[in-house]
């Protein structure tokens, strides 16, 4: 990852979100991205010009663009028309980008078009964000990389957020991933965690 | 045999799949995938089925194939009819917050210039108080009045469209519930395929999120109503029984959602029986 002096950078053509720019890197507001957060607050996982990145729940394609300024490519999937506009419009100028109109709970709709990926990044608003992950891990190769950023609002807003933070980690261990690192998001986004873990070897 | 994007694979041999992006895009739609017997694609394999070049090239067919196929979906997530009544009922509610707080501030604004100005034991509708204030007035103060009320006529001729395409959209929720309130129901739950998979309970709070949480998580009562109450049935019911009511029409409207959802015409039959059941239960002489 790029910094400079304590801020995140990414290199690529800027304007995507009238985002600041320092010369002409890209600063990665860990305010607007929740990725960004992780890298300040814990360790993450390096992104380099070969790796392949399955992106679930893309949105607007704001952190997509920062993801294909490090990546060699990325699979960039969002359910929703709204905002998959605007991801298609960032996607036409990063030819590393490959937006797929999908839901990310049916895995079998895109099965066809998404290569083996080194890491397999997760943002979805969705109750079931640890089956989800699991479902999708079909496409990670062995001792790949998973970053799940964990809506626990999204899970059940009645619970405690520690409580699906526990839940969603124990699904994930149960499955035969092993967590590499842990953490909430705090101060730069409430309630959300980011997990990050390993898939096994087979 | 294994489909992929760029042709089908059985037993180390692959057969290219042809046509234009367009084709290829709709051809995807068709292969099933079980997920247990999964194999990813790989781009190796592409250019020996001889679909693309190199790996830069297997990227950019991929993603000419991955355009077609998200501007094909955006265009028939859009086509439904219900896609444009969403805007319109979502227009005319920011209108109305619009023209209520710019309402407040020329009332504002029109008291300090006349100190003995004041609404207190008046009963002037906001519309003539804005209209007096645009007469009465000089420079900034009258032309923002005037441009309050020509926003207050635009509001009134949107409503009568929304009105006039939630009838033809959802015939049936607007026929028992009114075309502006059927509209707001429908753009609270996202759109009208939203709407009919909603459970009568949900419809009944639709637009009392606040109340709704505020009991799940704590000891609250529950919202008898949300949007609903807009309609006369249930405001103009007798206190004890609007929850009823509000649960009895509710009920209506999410059968009434489904037959607009998936038939798209008025059922005559349907509205009558709904009509006589939500009327009884209005008179709060319900068996």
């Amino acid at each position: 990852m790029i910094w400079i002096g304590d801020v995140l950078v990414s290199h690529g053509e800027g304007g995507v979100y009238s985002e600041r720019m320092l010369g002409n890197a890209r600063v990665w507001d860990p305010f607007r991205s929740k990725l960004a957060a992780l890298y300040h607050e814990g360790t993450g996982v390096e992104i380099t010009s070969d790796t392949r990145v399955l992106y679930l729940g893309a949105a607007n394609g704001t952190t997509v663009s920062h993801v294909a300024d490090y990546a060699e490519v990325v699979y960039a999937v969002e359910f929703a028309p709204r905002p998959m506009q605007d991801l298609l419009e960032v996607a036409r100028r990063r030819k590393n980008i490959v937006p797929i109109m999908a839901d990310a709970t049916r895995p079998e709709q895109y099965a066809p078009l998404v290569e083996t990926v080194d890491l397999l990044y997760q943002d979805v608003a969705q109750p079931d964000q640890a089956m989800i992950a699991i479902r999708n891990s079909a496409f990670l190769r062995p001792d790949g990389k998973m970053i799940l950023m964990l809506k626990t609002r999204s899970v059940d807003v009645r619970k405690e957020p520690g409580v699906v933070f526990k839940e969603t980690v124990e699904a994930l261990v149960s499955a035969g991933f092993v967590v590499q690192e842990s953490l909430w998001l705090l101060p730069y986004h409430q309630d959300h965690a980011a997990i990050v873990c390993t898939k096994p070897e087979v | 045999m294994r489909s992929y994007w760029f042709g089908d694979v059985e037993d180390g041999l692959c057969t290219p799949s042809g046509g234009d992006a367009h084709a290829k895009s709709d051809r995807i739609r068709l292969i099933r995938t079980s997920m247990d017997t999964f194999v990813p694609p790989d781009w190796e394999l592409a250019v020996a089925c001889g679909a693309c070049r190199d790996r830069a090239d297997y990227i950019q067919k991929l993603r000419e194939i991955c355009f077609a196929a998200a501007e094909r979906d955006i265009q028939e997530q859009y086509s439904g009819k219900d896609a444009e009544l969403l805007q319109m009922v979502r227009t005319l509610d920011e209108m109305d917050t619009v023209i209520n707080l710019l309402t407040e501030r020329v009332v504002e604004w029109y008291q300090i210039r006349h100190p003995t100005f004041t609404r207190k034991y008046r009963k002037t509708p906001a519309h003539i108080l804005v209209k007096n204030i645009r007469e009465k007035s000089r420079g900034a103060l009258s032309f923002v009045a005037g441009e309050i009320e020509r926003l207050s006529a635009t509001r009134t001729e949107l409503a009568k469209a929304v009105s006039g395409r939630a009838n033809d959209v959802m015939p049936n929720t607007s026929a028992l519930i009114g075309g502006l309130v059927a509209a707001r129901l429908m753009s609270h739950a996202g759109g009208l395929s939203d709407l009919c998979r909603m459970p009568a309970s949900a419809i009944q709070v639709l637009g009392a999120r606040t109340a709704l949480f505020a009991h799940l998580r704590t000891k609250s009562p529950s919202p008898k109503h949300g949007i609903i109450f807009q309609h006369r049935r249930v405001h103009n019911a007798p206190r004890e029984c609007r929850g009823k009511v509000a649960r009895v029409l509710a009920g209506k409207l999410a059968i009434a959602a489904r037959i607009d959802h998936y038939r798209g015409v008025a059922d005559p039959v349907f509205l009558e029986s709904a009509q006589a059941r939500i009327d009884l239960v209005g008179k709060g002489n319900d068996p």
